[in-house]
């Protein structure tokens, strides 16, 4: 995921940077991106610079965010597989709806990383796929409140598969989904 | 009612988007982004398992590919019962018992549908939500009823009895109790078409070496555009397996078998040759 988008200039709008600045595999426009990225960070109380990366070379959808120090003014820096951002009716165009689920939940993450109780919260790379499946559960159900086109079956299809098919785990996927103001510990609980 | 229809006249609402296989080659990606695995990946291949990071959503994705085979499929059989007069098999002919088969294989691909629709609700999918890839009713549409069996009976529905077998497992190691318990039920259905495509081809063709020839070799065509470019074979690199013992229930030879997978094999060669090239001719760009 980090090749492939070294030796292409980057576009900077406002502040928000995206790599590669024109994009060759995928017909994606920086500058919508860009756009998109600053109304979901306004939106997530994210007022750090941003830096997307997107690997156009693969049509998967992986997603991992991280500040690149541990100071208040911290770049996060955000890296999209193309997929992450596609319109799956029509693949290669950017799909605005799939990018913002897919990034507003990178910057809810970012912004529950700020908190003092998500310290002990491992890089986005080092998260068990059940840790990922709950945040992302936490996450997508505050992006559907917030008016953000979200399908809960999805996620809780997602959180199933990590936890188990069963009453208890579909509990947990429903108190995740429904919560606000969670620590990472609350996150991460088993169902 | 109106006989040979193209696929350019499928009747689709608003919710799906056609695409086809010329227009899918064109895309440069590749799902290793053209790089080797870093042994730290948490799959080390492309094969759908639960523990691939992007598990449901590739689920997902293929469901919804299902869903729309088994339309088109719904759709191939129905116009090979319809688009021939009985007869003895000669000509444009096919044999009025034929004809009842491709009735009954109508009826078990409508409740695919409805079957496979209400898996990709239960995923989280909503109809149309991916593209729909038109080539498997493409290969129904030859004026030649014995090339349909070849095409669709034992080429898609091969491949379908691949798919299948490949979900089957995925439900059962990811502990979903419907998805296991229908793929199952499914492929049933399946074997039995493409067992169905085995007989018929053989017996319409009985007294007519050339013509079976000419089945087998579109056969072989069919099967090597549904192997998408490598994605299925036995390397680590395809995103699902050839389903041997299920093949040979369906009336598949071990040779016909070997033959899919050096077909298989050989599209993947080609496929990441074309890339290379597109990759490169990006990069001079």
């Amino acid at each position: 995921m980090d090749n492939a988008v070294d030796e292409v200039a980057d576009a900077v709008i406002g502040n928000v940077t995206v790599t590669p600045g024109v994009f060759r595999n995928v017909r994606f426009d920086a500058a919508e991106l860009a756009a998109l990225v600053t109304e979901l960070a306004a939106e997530s109380g994210v007022t750090n610079p941003i830096h997307i990366i997107v690997n156009e070379a693969t049509p998967l959808a992986k997603l991992s965010a991280q500040f690149d120090d541990g100071g208040p003014d911290a770049t996060l820096v955000i890296r999209a597989e193309s997929g992450a951002l596609e319109n799956t009716k029509q693949l290669q165009t950017f799909g605005r709806e799939r990018a913002a689920e897919s990034l507003g939940r990178m910057l809810l993450r970012a912004r529950d990383r700020m908190r003092d109780d998500f310290a002990d919260a491992p890089p986005d790379r080092q998260l068990t796929l059940a840790q990922n499946a709950a945040w992302d559960a936490y996450c997508a159900g505050r992006l559907a409140r917030a008016g953000h086109r979200v399908v809960p079956q999805r996620w809780r299809y997602n959180y199933r598969n990590r936890f188990g098919f069963s009453d208890d785990v579909d509990a947990g996927f429903e108190r995740l989904w429904a919560a606000e103001d969670l620590g990472f510990a609350d996150v991460v609980a088993e169902p | 009612m109106r006989q040979f229809f193209p696929v350019e006249d499928l009747a689709r609402d608003e919710r799906f988007v056609q695409t086809n296989m010329a227009e899918r080659i064109k895309d440069p990606r590749v799902p290793g982004g053209g790089s080797a695995k870093k042994k730290s990946s948490r799959s080390s291949t492309n094969k759908l398992t639960p523990d691939r990071h992007d598990a449901s959503d590739r689920a997902r994705g293929l469901m919804h590919g299902i869903m729309v085979g088994e339309i088109q499929a719904l759709e191939g059989a129905g116009r090979t019962a319809h688009d021939f007069d009985a007869g003895d098999g000669s000509g444009d002919t096919i044999p009025f018992a034929l004809k009842l088969d491709m009735a009954r294989q109508a009826w078990d691909e409508a409740r695919h549908v409805e079957i496979s629709a209400k898996l990709s609700t239960w995923m989280g999918t909503e109809l149309g939500e991916f593209q729909e890839n038109t080539v498997l009713f493409e290969a129904a549409c030859s004026n030649d009823p014995v090339l349909r069996l070849a095409g669709v009976n034992r080429a898609l529905e091969g491949l379908a009895i691949d798919v299948f077998t490949q979900m089957k497992e995925f439900g059962d190691l990811a502990g979903d109790p419907f998805l296991e318990f229908c793929e199952d039920w499914m492929l049933a259905d399946e074997v039995t078409h493409v067992k169905m495509g085995s007989d018929w081809l053989r017996k319409v063709t009985e007294n007519d070496p050339d013509r079976r020839a000419k089945a087998l070799e579109f056969q072989q065509v069919v099967d090597k555009l549904f192997s998408f470019g490598g994605a299925r074979g036995d390397t680590a690199e395809s995103s699902f397996q050839l389903a041997r013992r299920f093949r040979e229930l369906a009336g598949f030879t071990d040779d016909e078998v070997e033959t899919i997978a050096g077909l298989d094999q050989q599209a993947l060669v080609e496929r990441k040759a074309a890339i290379n090239a597109m990759q490169a001719a990006v990069a001079d760009s």
